[in-house]
C-alpha cells in the first residue's frame, strides 16, 4: 500500500537481461533485508511482490529513481514483448543510479557466451568500454560477482537511501566492495604465505594457488571477507575461486592452475614475477612440520 | 484467443488461452528466453561443467551441480575406473541438496502460492513474502555451512565434496535448521513438526490457525481439490533417501529408468518457444513433490490421493508436507553425520577419461537429468533434461502435457493461471 512517505523514499525499478535469476535469490538472502526495502518504493522486482507489474514497466510510464539490472545485455531481447533497449534508454535516462548487479550486467559473464557477438554489460564488453549505457555511464556502478553478493548490494543500495557518495574504481566498482581481492581473509593465507599447496581436493589444508586454480590473489572482491551467507566462502570450503568478480570470468580449466616451471603462470597482482619467483624459493626452503600434516590429527574425534 | 504473459516465476513465460463460454476449452505455453548452456559447455573440460551448469538456474544450481557430478562419476564408471564416495561426503551432498529445495519451497509458498491464491481470494490470504524470503535464507546459510556459498556453489567434485568440515561446521548448520524448525512450527504450521508430521488426514491441515490452514482452507473453498487434475501419473527418477525412483500409475508402482526419457519439441503454433518436452516412453508424466510422496508411500499424501486425486488441491499440500518432511530429513542427516572419513578419494585425473555418463537428481520441482559425453576429459556434448519440462511443456491438445491438461475443461482463466502455479514453473531450467 502507498502511504504518503512513499514520495519520499527512492523508486527503484529491477530489471533482468539474459540471466540465471542468481542475483535476485542472492539478494533474498540479505540479513536486513526488510530494513533496507522499507528505504525505497519498490516498482518492480522480479519475485518480490511489488507496486507494478511487469505490463506496466515495460510501457515505459513509470517513474524510477534506482534502476536495478542483472544479467547480459543482448540487443535482441524483449521484456514483455518491449526490447531491453527501450527499457533501458526510458528508465536509464531518468534514473539517478543504475545498478549493474552480477557479473553479466558488468561484463557480459557467463551469458555473454550465450550470442558472443551480441551480448555485453551495461557499460562494458568484458574490459572494454562497450554497452548500450555507456553516454550514461556516470551513473552506472556495477556489482561484478556470479552471483553478487546480498551484502555488496545491500552496501550500494544504503549508501544510495542515505545520499552518500559511493567511489568506484575503472570498472565502476564500489572502492570499499572490490579494493581488496578474495584472497584477504582466507583461512588458507599461512599455506599461501610458506607456499604449501593443498595435496588434494577435500582436505582443510593447503592453498589452492598452486594447483587447484585458485584465483583468489589476482581477483578484486571481499568473499573472504564480507562472508557468504555469513558463514563460509568458496575458498574455506576448499573450493578455488574462480575470478568470477573479474572481466574475464569464466576462463578455462577452473580448478587447475597454469603452471610454468612449477610456479603459477599469473602471479599475485601487484608482485613483479621475478620477485615472486625468488621469494617462493625461499619460502620453499623452510619446512615448516605444522604446515605439512593435518592440522587435527585424527581429524574429529568421533 | 488471449495471450497471458507470465512473470514472477524464474523468468517468464506466455500461455494462449482458447476459451469456450468463459472456460479454458485448451492453452499453449511458451518460453521467449534462452540461453544455450549445452552449447556453451562443448569443448570444456569437463570439471568446468561444475561451475557452468549451477548457473543454469539461480534456485536450483545446486542440484544441478550434483546432477553434473553424478554424470561425471558415472563416465569414470563408463571408462572402467570407478569413482569412489565416503558415506561422509555422500550425506554432505544429500544435506545440502535438502537444504536447497527446503529454500525453494518456502519461498514457493510464501512469494507464489499466497499471493496467486489472494487474486482468487482476496479476503482469505494476508501476505508476508518476506517471511518465505527469511525462512529460506536460513536454509542456505546452513547450506553454506558446507558448500560455501549460496546461489552457485561448485563444491562437489568427482569423488567427493570439497569441503573438510569438523563438528563446528556440523552444530553450526543444525543449529541453523533448529531455528527454522522452529520458525516453521510457529510462523508456518501453528504446531509442532513431529505432530505435524504425524497428521492422518488432510482435515487436520483445516484446523490449523496458521499460514498453511489459512492457505488449505483458501485452496478447499477456491474449489482446488476439484480442479486441475493432470494424469494421475508420476515419474520420480533420481536416488535418494528421501524418495525412491518410480513410475506411479494412479497407485501403482512400477519400475522407472532414465534412458526411456526423451525430449521433444514443444507445440507453440502462434509464438517463438525454446521450450522442449520431456516424456518417458513417449507419454506425459507429472514430477515433484506429489510425485516423490506416492512413490515413496507417504501414508497421509496417499491418503489425501484416494480423496482428491492429482488435484491442484494435492500438488499444493504435497509440497508443503515435503517441506516438513525434508526439514525432519535434514535434522536427522546432520545429527548422525560422522565426520572421521575422507571428504574425497582423489580419483584418477579427469584428463585421462573417455565415456558416456548420466546424472540424475530430484531438483526441488522433479528430476533432473544431465546426460554427458567425454573425450580425454574434454565435454563433446553435453545434454541437460529438467523438471519443469516434464511438467509445463506445451503439446497438442489431443496429447497434452500434464499443465496443459491441468488447465483445461471446467476452469476459468483466473484458475488456470493458478493452477498453471501449482506446479512450480521455472522458465530459466525449461529453456536453459
Ligand atoms: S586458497 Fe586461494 S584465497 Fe586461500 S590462501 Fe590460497 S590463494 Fe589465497
Amino acid at each position: 500500500m502507498h502511504c504518503a512517505s512513499d514520495r519520499d523514499r527512492p523508486t527503484l525499478i529491477w530489471l533482468q537481461g539474459v540471466t540465471c535469476n542468481g542475483n535476485t535469490h542472492s539478494f533474498l538472502n540479505l540479513p536486513y533485508l526488510p530494513q533496507l526495502l522499507a528505504k525505497y518504493d519498490l516498482l518492480y522486482h522480479p519475485l518480490l511482490p511489488a507496486s507494478s507489474t511487469l505490463s506496466e514497466v515495460v510501457q515505459c510510464k513509470r517513474p524510477c529513481d534506482v534502476l536495478v539490472f542483472e544479467g547480459a545485455y543482448d540487443p535482441l531481447m524483449k521484456r514483455h514483448e518491449v526490447l531491453l533497449s527501450e527499457l533501458l534508454d526510458y528508465y536509464g535516462m531518468r534514473a539517478g543510479h543504475i545498478i549493474g548487479v552480477g557479473s553479466c550486467a558488468s561484463f557480459g559473464g557467463m551469458f555473454k557466451a550465450s550470442a558472443p557477438q551480441r551480448n555485453s554489460g551495461l557499460i562494458f564488453d568484458e574490459s572494454e568500454s562497450s554497452g548500450p549505457l555507456l553516454a550514461l555511464k556516470n551513473k552506472v556502478i556495477n556489482l561484478s560477482g556470479c552471483p553478487v553478493h546480498p551484502e555488496w548490494l545491500g552496501y550500494t543500495l544504503s549508501m544510495i537511501a542515505d545520499n552518500k557518495e559511493i567511489k568506484v574504481d575503472t570498472l565502476h566498482r564500489p572502492l570499499e566492495l572490490y579494493s581488496h581481492l578474495v584472497h584477504h581473509g582466507c583461512t588458507r593465507n599461512e599455506y599461501f604465505e610458506w607456499k604449501v599447496d593443498a595435496k588434494a581436493f577435500g582436505l582443510k589444508e593447503g592453498c589452492l594457488f598452486y594447483l587447484q586454480g585458485c584465483r583468489a590473489p589476482m581477483t578484486h572482491a571481499s568473499c573472504n571477507r564480507i562472508l557468504w551467507n555469513d558463514v563460509s566462502s568458496k575458498t574455506r570450503s576448499g573450493t578455488p575461486c574462480f575470478g568470477c568478480t573479474e572481466p574475464d570470468f569464466p576462463r578455462n580449466d577452473l580448478f587447475h592452475t597454469k603452471t610454468n616451471m612449477s610456479i603459477p603462470e599469473d602471479v599475485p597482482l601487484g608482485v613483479p614475477k621475478r620477485s615472486y619467483l625468488t621469494i617462493t624459493g625461499i619460502a620453499k626452503a623452510f619446512h615448516i612440520e605444522r604446515l605439512e600434516g593435518k592440522l587435527i590429527d585424527d581429524k574429529t574425534a568421533d | 484467443m488471449t495471450k497471458q504473459l507470465i512473470d514472477q516465476i524464474e523468468g517468464e513465460a506466455s500461455i494462449r488461452f482458447d476459451m469456450k463460454e468463459n472456460m479454458v476449452d485448451f492453452a499453449t505455453i511458451a518460453f521467449p528466453h534462452f540461453r544455450g548452456m549445452e552449447a556453451i559447455l562443448e569443448g570444456k573440460p569437463a570439471l568446468d561443467a561444475l561451475v557452468v551448469t549451477p548457473r543454469v538456474c539461480g534456485i536450483c544450481g545446486h542440484a544441478h551441480l550434483m546432477a553434473s557430478v553424478r554424470a561425471m562419476e558415472s563416465a569414470y564408471a563408463d571408462a572402467n575406473e570407478p569413482v569412489q564416495l565416503t558415506a561422509k561426503a555422500d550425506t554432505i551432498r544429500e544435506v545440502t541438496l535438502v537444504l536447497e529445495m527446503i529454500q525453494n519451497h518456502f519461498k514457493w509458498i510464501y512469494l507464489v502460492i499466497m499471493p496467486e491464491l489472494a487474486k482468487l481470494r482476496p479476503e482469505k490470504i494476508a501476505l508476508t513474502p518476506l517471511k518465505g524470503a527469511y525462512a529460506a535464507s536460513l536454509a542456505s546459510k546452513a547450506l553454506a555451512s558446507f558448500a560455501g556459498q549460496w546461489p552457485h556453489s561448485s563444491y562437489m567434485l568427482p569423488g567427493g565434496v570439497s569441503c573438510d568440515p569438523t563438528h563446528l561446521e556440523r552444530i553450526k548448520a543444525q543449529s541453523l535448521v533448529d531455528e527454522l524448525i522452529s520458525f516453521f512450527e510457529k510462523e508456518c504450521a501453528g504446531t509442532a513438526l513431529d505432530d505435524f508430521l504425524a497428521f492422518d488426514s488432510c482435515h487436520d491441515f483445516n484446523a490449523l490457525e496458521s499460514d498453511i490452514g489459512e492457505i488449505e482452507r483458501a485452496l478447499t473453498a477456491a474449489g482446488m481439490h476439484k480442479k486441475g487434475f493432470a494424469y494421475d501419473r508420476f515419474m520420480v527418477l533420481g536416488e535418494h533417501r528421501f524418495t525412491n525412483p518410480a513410475k506411479v500409475m494412479q497407485t501403482r508402482l512400477l519400475q522407472a529408468d532414465e534412458k526411456h526419457v526423451k525430449t521433444h519439441s514443444a507445440y507453440s503454433p502462434s509464438e517463438k518457444t525454446f521450450a522442449k518436452n520431456a516424456c518417458y516412453k513417449d507419454e506425459f508424466y507429472e514430477c515433484g513433490p506429489l510425485s516423490r510422496a506416492m512413490a515413496s508411500n507417504v501414508e497421509l499424501i496417499k491418503s489425501m490421493h484416494r480423496r482428491f486425486k492429482d488435484s491442484a488441491y494435492s500438488r499444493v499440500m504435497a509440497r508443503i508436507f515435503e517441506t516438513a518432511r525434508l526439514l525432519d530429513h535434514a535434522r536427522d542427516m546432520l545429527g548422525s553425520l560422522a565426520l572421521n572419513e575422507d571428504s574425497l578419494i582423489p580419483p584418477k585425473p579427469i584428463t585421462g577419461i573417455s565415456g558416456c555418463g548420466v546424472g540424475v537428481v530430484e531438483a526441488p520441482r522433479g528430476p533432473l537429468i544431465h546426460r554427458v559425453e567425454i573425450e580425454e576429459g574434454i565435454i563433446k556434448s553435453y545434454e541437460i533434461v529438467t523438471p519443469t519440462q516434464w511438467n509445463i511443456g506445451s503439446s497438442v491438445k489431443e496429447n497434452p502435457t500434464p499443465a496443459q491438461l491441468a488447465m483445461m475443461g471446467n476452469v476459468t482463466m483466473e484458475e488456470a493461471l493458478f493452477i498453471f502455479r501449482t506446479f512450480d514453473v521455472c522458465s530459466v531450467c525449461t529453456t536453459h
